[in-house]
């Protein structure tokens, strides 16, 4: 069965590793123990306790909090119930206009900002941007990812929460 | 007349029974336990492998035979081996999507009657490129040969090549300005033309008589029939070494296996839950030539996809609030949204090779009625189906990439595909003879980024995972244009910690001809149909067309002056316009104009993948070298990723990582200041809402959306907590 060091998980997830070793982890059957060593490796990288139960995005995650579970910034700003679209507790920035699209593409063709708006979702206590939606001025903000936790960690995972 | 088979079931009642023992006990055919792959793994796996490389051998053999550079250069092509009843058991390299759409084929011969009228018989040809049988667009062209062995129907062998043209209303493949099917050009409709291994002669004087350019569908005719003769004399050779039962048996068990590897694997790379995502597509058409009034000249299309994986491993998407099909050609049958679905999956989860029909069998779409996903009147074309589709299935990759990030197989996340814009073009070709051609170079666009590192440039395209451009010289040898310019597009990949891949620019002089037709389209306008994931910015799309009428680039050669060989980065001036005279046109949308001639100067661009991750992460060392090497601006750099960048004593540029750290500092303080709560944000912009303060084609999207879907109008309703029925549709019963 495929395994790999906690260093070597690290490196993967940090974007170090050297090519032809992450090409060598792509092609290779997975690893089934991925998950918990992942979880460790991004459990070193924050800088809080709470038990981290599912990464959402690239620094989000779902914690137990107590009696809470919680979407967590890397940072520790908590966006609430993990049930809940975390965007809605976001902070927000709009490019609808020429000037403000034209400052993230400044050689290319835009949107007509009357067909579409870009969508910034932003930690409100550091600054980090988790998400961008593209979308039709007056499209519902999306609810992304709602995962069955119980499910994954009973069915597929073989362990309680 | 009736020619039946000698089994003891005919094929339509067989297939019946097959899809009765699937829905009573969960397995294919019945098949609940792998007999024979449990009494023998290994002969099990060398079989398997056996029929992959009859697959993968017959299609380079093929390939060979083709006279179409889209065949032969770029490899638009695939053939399969299924079972009697249509379901794949084995396939090549390739355009994968077909795999399944020729297995629709193939069940829609068996249930339409095939056996009695034209009757099935060793050594009949059938081919099809109707999307409503089975196919994604007019151009994909499929033959199925039957298998026989001891007189007893025992399989299908099956080939597909993209044609380079079509003979619709506008020449090439992808046949732009078809409004409804009457205008795709040459349809053939689950027809039988060929016997005795033989294509009928009268079959190919029709292609000859109602194509622009006859010898690339004729010759790919004959690639295919070859391949299909070639797989199907070594499945009989093996069956004569296997015996006939063991072949019928394990051919069932290959499929059975592929549907539960592809649960397992879903069970091993993601987390199941609900996945959401969405994504729109532009047209704009307001006077331009050619088009009836049969609908709206400009629209604005949204697609949403909800996925849901089970805990049994189950993948469900639903395009549950998506618009109606329409006057245009990016029409998509439900066999083209399959065909999207197993050529996106063979990607994603199916990388050893063995995969089938088993793994799109692990899956479920729903498509409503009367959407572009599954129209409720078969005259609709789809002729450039994918200008919707490859932005639909871009959202799937990064649904299905959120789960990878979840379970922590971020090596397999990948922003996905965008869209490829075509260039089809006919009319005189410099050798003085008719001629048309879909220019196939749109194969290898930028990809997506990846959560570990930037998106490949110039190398990805979702419908052909052997992306290649194609060399510029047999391109040369095939239309009346000759390069003056392909140049990588700074900036064309979505910005992020990991950029999306870069998109290329092609610049052309027209040569040799006064009458060359030129169309485009798969390009959105005024939406990107692409987006970016975990803080990417999606990538800028190819929206307008550049074109110098009788300009004096001849002059300019002669005394040696500078000529333009790409748009440049100023778009508001391009370099055509710096550096050649002639009449300058800039167009928003389909490029479809009058003829060019010798003398002429074209330019099209293709589009690069969305980016992943915060800007202000990105390494600025590599952005230096992106700098240095024209996939990155400048201006970019220190303004979409806060890098700094000073010059080395050889004028390169090279990162200050100390001014750059400042600067990030400053940026991501701008960033805070300007940024308000969503919540604050939301209770603004509800008074738009409920005014409708949009613009027409936005307004006509929500009023379509509402009108087809109750869902999409209770999610709408209850964001905003208005009546959006109300709102768009006033007058309308509640």
């Amino acid at each position: 069965m495929t395994s790999y060091s906690k260093e070597v998980i690290a490196d993967l997830v940090a974007g170090t590793l050297p090519w032809p070793q992450t090409r060598r982890v792509m092609s290779a059957y997975k690893d089934d123990d991925r998950f918990f060593k992942y979880v460790a490796v991004l459990q070193d990288r924050v800088g809080w306790k709470d038990p981290i139960l599912l990464p959402v995005s690239d620094h989000l995650f779902i914690c137990q909090s107590g009696d809470e579970r919680v979407t967590r910034c890397e940072c520790g700003h908590s966006f609430g119930d993990y049930r809940k679209n975390w965007k809605l507790k976001a902070s927000i920035i709009v490019r609808n206009t020429e000037e403000t699209l034209r400052e993230i593409y400044p050689n290319s063709d835009i949107p007509d900002p009357q067909w579409m708006e870009i969508r910034e979702f932003i930690c409100p206590q550091c600054g980090t941007m988790h998400e961008v939606e593209a979308a039709a001025p007056g499209y519902p903000i999306v609810h992304d990812f709602q995962p069955d936790l119980e499910g994954f960690y009973r069915e597929w995972l073989g362990k309680p929460l | 007349m009736l020619d039946k088979p000698a089994s003891a079931l005919r094929i339509r009642e067989r297939l019946i029974e097959s899809e009765r023992l699937m829905e009573e006990t969960g397995c294919y055919d019945g098949i609940t336990e792998l007999q024979l792959r449990n009494q023998d793994p290994l002969k099990f796996e060398t079989l398997h492998t056996k029929l992959r490389a009859y697959c993968v051998s017959a299609r380079e053999m093929a390939r060979r035979i083709s006279a179409s550079p889209g065949v032969r250069e770029v490899g638009e092509m695939v053939v399969a081996i299924y079972t009697p009843e249509g379901d794949a058991i084995a396939l090549s390299n390739g355009i994968m999507v077909h795999v399944h759409t020729m297995s629709r084929f193939i069940k829609w011969m068996i249930r339409n009657g095939y056996e009695e009228n034209p009757c099935i018989r060793d050594g009949d040809i059938f081919a099809n490129n109707d999307a409503f049988i089975g196919t994604v667009q007019v151009p994909d062209v499929m033959d199925v040969v039957p298998i026989f062995h001891s007189g007893r129907l025992v399989g299908w062998a099956g080939a597909v090549c993209h044609e380079l043209e079509a003979g619709g209303i506008t020449p090439g493949g992808d046949v732009a300005l078809a409004q409804e099917r009457f205008t795709e050009g040459l349809f053939v409709c689950a027809e039988k033309v060929g016997e005795n291994d033989e294509i009928r002669r009268d079959y190919v004087i029709r292609c000859e008589r109602n194509l622009r350019m006859p010898i690339y569908w004729v010759l790919d005719e004959k690639a295919k029939v070859a391949s299909c003769i070639d797989m199907r004399e070594s499945v009989k050779a093996l069956i004569d070494e296997i015996g006939l039962d063991y072949w019928m048996q394990v051919s069932k068990e290959f499929i059975e296996e592929g549907r539960r590897a592809q649960l397992a694997r879903t069970r091993q790379l993601t987390v199941p839950g609900i996945y959401r995502g969405h994504t729109f597509y532009g047209h704009v058409t307001k006077g331009k030539p050619g088009y009836q009034p049969l609908g709206d000249p400009d629209w604005l299309y949204n697609i949403p996809i909800e996925m849901e994986i089970t805990t049994d491993g189950k993948i469900i998407m639903d395009f549950e609030g998506t618009q109606p099909w329409g006057y245009h050609s990016m029409n998509c049958t439900p066999a083209g949204m399959d065909g999207g679905m197993f050529v996106t999956l063979t990607q994603h989860m199916n990388f050893e090779g063995l995969v089938n029909d088993g793994a799109w069998m692990a899956t479920e779409l729903k498509l409503p009625h009367g959407t572009w996903t599954n129209p409720d009147n078969e005259m609709v074309a789809t002729a450039t189906s994918w200008a919707l589709l490859l932005p639909a299935y871009g959202v799937f990759q990064r649904l299905l990439s959120r789960a990878f990030v979840g379970r922590g197989f971020v090596e397999e996340a990948f922003v996905g595909q965008v869209n490829s814009p075509m260039i089809e073009m006919g009319g005189t070709s410099q050798y003085g003879k008719l001629f048309g051609m879909a220019h196939f170079e749109c194969a290898a666009a930028g990809s997506g980024a990846l959560a570990i590192k930037d998106g490949l440039d110039t190398a990805y395209v979702g419908w052909n995972p052997e992306s290649d451009m194609g060399n510029i010289e047999i391109w040369e040898q095939n239309m009346p244009m000759v390069y003056i310019g392909r140049s990588i597009v700074a900036n064309s990949g979505g910005a992020g910690k990991y950029r999306g891949g870069c998109s290329f620019v092609s610049t052309w002089l027209v040569s040799k001809t006064d009458h060359l037709r030129l169309v485009t389209s798969e390009h959105s306008s005024r939406v990107f149909d692409n987006g970016g994931m975990c803080g990417g910015y999606p990538a800028p799309t190819c929206q307008k067309h550049r074109a110098v009428r009788d300009s004096n680039i001849f002059e300019l050669a002669e005394k040696r002056a500078p000529l333009a060989h790409h748009t440049g980065t100023n778009p508001h001036r391009s370099e055509l316009e710096l550096r050649l005279q002639g009449e300058h046109v800039t167009m928003e949308g389909p490029y479809i104009t009058a003829p060019h001639k010798t003398g002429d100067v074209f330019t099209h661009s293709y589009n690069g993948g969305g980016g992943y991750g915060d800007v202000l992460e990105r390494d600025p060392i590599k952005t230096a070298a992106d700098v240095e090497n024209g996939y990155l601006t400048r201006e970019a750099a220190e303004g979409i990723f806060g890098i700094m960048l000073d010059e080395d004593e050889d004028g390169y540029p090279v990162a200050n990582l100390e001014t750059t750290k400042r600067h990030r500092a400053e940026m991501r303080a701008r960033r805070l200041a300007k940024a308000r709560p969503v919540s604050e944000w939301i209770a603004a912009e509800r008074g738009r809402v409920e005014k409708a303060d949009f613009a027409p084609e936005v307004k006509k999207m929500y009023a379509s959306a509402i009108k087809l879907s109750s869902h999409f109008t209770r999610e709408f309703s209850d964001f905003w907590n208005v009546d959006a029925k109300s709102i768009f549709m006033p007058g309308a019963k509640p």
